[in-house]
């Protein structure tokens, strides 16, 4: 703030959120949040102007993950703040810690139907991890002192913090007192080691099941000294990719619907499996009976509420998984294991000798992760090219592919890769994305021009909204029920309106040239990829189905 | 009826009294699949602890349930009042 103005709620919005060391928020203004972005422009906060609100909680996700640090979105009243909402439950989902500032109006209009007047903060109650409306300036710091604690506390996730309009403009006049602590509620540890360390070392068959959970609590190291030490089979749900190391030879890569036939299989014979920071989502389950039959659960986390919520824990371990994870840590004698599930790795290989001209999705996309320089971060968006991705790239951190797992929102990628562009200006960005999801937030696109953000984009084109697509034909009778998109724009044309070097690729011949000149290019980059619109993400389980029933083709 | 059903459960709920407090555990638990039938809920006002009295029904386990108002940020403490459940005909106030 300047001298000659004296601060207001708006102007100590700005002051706490430098106390918490952010630097950057996304936001679009409007008229019950305009005190706010007064006080803004006395700010050292950089404020990012996205182009549709959504827009901007997704690129504070972003943000978010890709960094480690909390993602701050702001918004005005009303349409504003409804706009927010899918961002906010797409982190509530994926344990994001965000916080959410929304304009509202002022505090005697409020409840009278007033012009851009809407309920945000019930409308909250679903979709965020907590939410506070402020109705004096008095309470204000408190407050956002609070969202910040319980945004990065425990189990992560985001928080909305709703001011009225005359409480960003009233003057501050207290002198504040340090923000009450709040207890945290998860008693650490919650020691049943001993019934843990019982099962592992009875075990003649366990797995190693990985979630996001690792990343979050930054115990990436403990769990591949582990993984490592236990020489125990190891598999990673969407979100947990990038944990494990890749050139662990007991890495089996993904389960799930989508997952390696040798992860899905693995799970599905073993004795023990050993959950960690991952909660048995129905996804990675297939039919939940049939999950993982024959074993005992350990299970890992840091939210009690995950604790037999799907899936009875003969052994559950509640809190700090750094803390705990390594008392488990020990040589296992589990070779005949080892090379039983070593056959089920081999048996199963990636194939990419795919016929014709044509462009063969995975193939492109593990070139790209070939080439990528590293620390790479890649977000996607929701589809066949997700799965793709996560299939055919690989990571070496959690923060290095971002990806909306549990909401899978479409139009999540490209202002992720916003986000997590700005958090890390240093590093390679690419999000990938297909050509359904990017037309859901492609007015983004004025975003990566107004900030010249050099995020690179590979679309992956079909012409479809192609899991649909895939779904109709195998369990619809192949009624293909408004999944053709080929009357899309011209991308090329698109891109290029917004000043974003643009290109189109049709062949397998042009693949590795465009990809080396997209990653040497020094600004944005958007690449279109015309890929053969038949193809189907294999393997698959089908619904309500064990993971052993995986289908390999239609 | 002297006993309820095996699904009728009593939660005694004990909550900060902090805005909204009533409105995100309905949420919470309509949301995780239980009927809320009957409630009571007072204010002390030396301390701004509520108690809240829920009775609820599922065919799901209460545990799920516990454990999910318990993480809301302002509950103190949730627990299952038993003696309420078997006789639950004879409580005051509940709706």
């Amino acid at each position: 703030m300047t001298d000659s103005k004296p601060l207001t709620g708006g102007g100590l919005l700005f002051n706490v959120l430098e106390q918490h060391g952010v630097h950057h928020v996304f936001g679009y203004p409007g008229g019950a949040i305009m005190p706010i972005y007064d006080a803004l422009y006395d700010s050292n906060v950089k404020h990012f102007l996205c182009r549709h609100e959504q827009g901007a909680a997704f690129a504070a996700v972003g943000y978010a993950r890709a960094s480690g640090k909390i993602g701050v979105c702001m918004a005005t009243s009303g349409p504003g703040a409804t706009n927010l909402i899918t961002g906010l439950a797409d982190a509530l989902a994926d344990s994001i810690p965000l916080v959410a500032i929304t304009g509202q109006v002022p505090t005697a209009s409020m409840g009278s139907d007033a012009f851009q007047e809407t309920d945000i903060f019930g409308l909250s109650l679903a979709c965020t991890k907590h939410s506070f409306q402020v109705h004096h300036v008095d309470e204000l710091e408190e407050v956002l002192h609070q969202a910040f604690k319980i945004a990065l506390e425990g189990r992560q996730g985001p928080v909305l913090v709703d001011i009225p309009k005359d409480v960003q403009m009233a003057k501050v006049e207290q002198n504040y007192k340090s923000a009450a602590p709040l207890k945290n509620k998860v008693k650490l540890p919650l020691a049943d080691i001993s019934k843990a360390l019982a099962l592992l070392t009875h075990a003649k068959q366990p797995v190693l099941y990985v979630g996001g959970g690792v990343g979050m609590a930054n115990a990436i190291e403990e769990v591949r000294t582990f993984a490592r030490t236990a020489g125990i089979p190891s598999v990673s749900t969407l979100k947990g990719l990038g944990a494990l190391d890749t050139t662990d030879k007991n890495y089996l890569g993904m389960l799930g619907m989508h997952g390696t036939k040798a992860a899905n299989l693995a799970v599905h014979d073993c004795d023990l499996l050993i959950a960690v920071g991952a909660r048995f989502d129905d996804r990675v389950t297939g039919k939940l009976d049939q999950f993982a039959p024959d074993a005992k659960v350990i299970h890992f986390d840091i939210d009690i509420a995950e604790i037999n919520k799907r899936r009875k824990a003969d052994a559950p371990i509640l809190g700090d998984l750094k803390g705990n994870l390594p008392l488990l840590t020990m040589p296992l004698n589990i070779e005949n294991w080892q090379a039983k599930v070593q056959k089920m790795k081999n048996n199963f290989k990636w194939r990419y000798d795919h016929p014709g001209e044509q462009i063969f999705a995975p193939a492109v996309l593990k070139e790209v992760s070939d080439l990528m320089p590293p620390n790479t971060c890649v977000t996607t968006d929701v589809g066949q090219h997700q799965m793709w991705a996560a299939q055919h790239m690989s990571f070496e951190d959690p923060c290095d592919f971002l990806t909306s797992g549990s909401m899978g929102t479409m139009g999540f990628g490209l202002p992720a890769a916003i986000g997590a562009q700005i958090s890390r200006p240093h590093d390679t960005v690419i999000a990938v994305s297909g050509d359904g999801s990017i037309m859901m937030n492609v007015q983004e696109l004025a975003t990566i021009k107004r900030y010249q953000i050099p995020v690179k984009i590979v679309l992956i084109d079909n012409e479809k909204l192609g899991m649909v697509r895939q779904w109709q034909d195998l369990f619809f009778d192949g009624r293909l029920s408004e999944t053709d998109l080929a009357d899309n724009p011209d991308f090329c044309m698109l891109a290029t309106a917004f000043d974003i070097k643009a290109k189109l690729i049709t062949k397998k011949s042009e693949v590795t040239a465009a990809i080396n000149e997209m990653l040497d290019h020094n600004g944005p980059y958007f690449l279109q990829v015309k890929i053969d619109a038949k193809e189907n993400v294999w393997p698959l389980v089908p619904p309500n189905s064990a993971n052993n029933e995986m289908m390999e083709s239609a | 009826m002297n006993t309820l059903p095996l699904n009728n459960y009593t939660l005694i709920i004990m909550t900060d009294d902090k805005q909204v407090v009533l409105e995100r555990i309905l949420q919470v638990t309509r949301y995780r699949g239980f009927l809320i039938d009957g409630i009571t809920a007072s204010v002390n006002n030396a301390n701004n602890i509520a108690t809240i009295e829920l009775l609820v029904s599922s065919d799901r386990p209460i545990t799920l349930l516990i454990d999910q108002i318990n993480k809301l940020v302002d509950i103190k403490s949730v627990k299952v009042d038993n003696n309420a459940s078997q006789h639950s005909t004879t409580k005051e106030c509940s709706a």
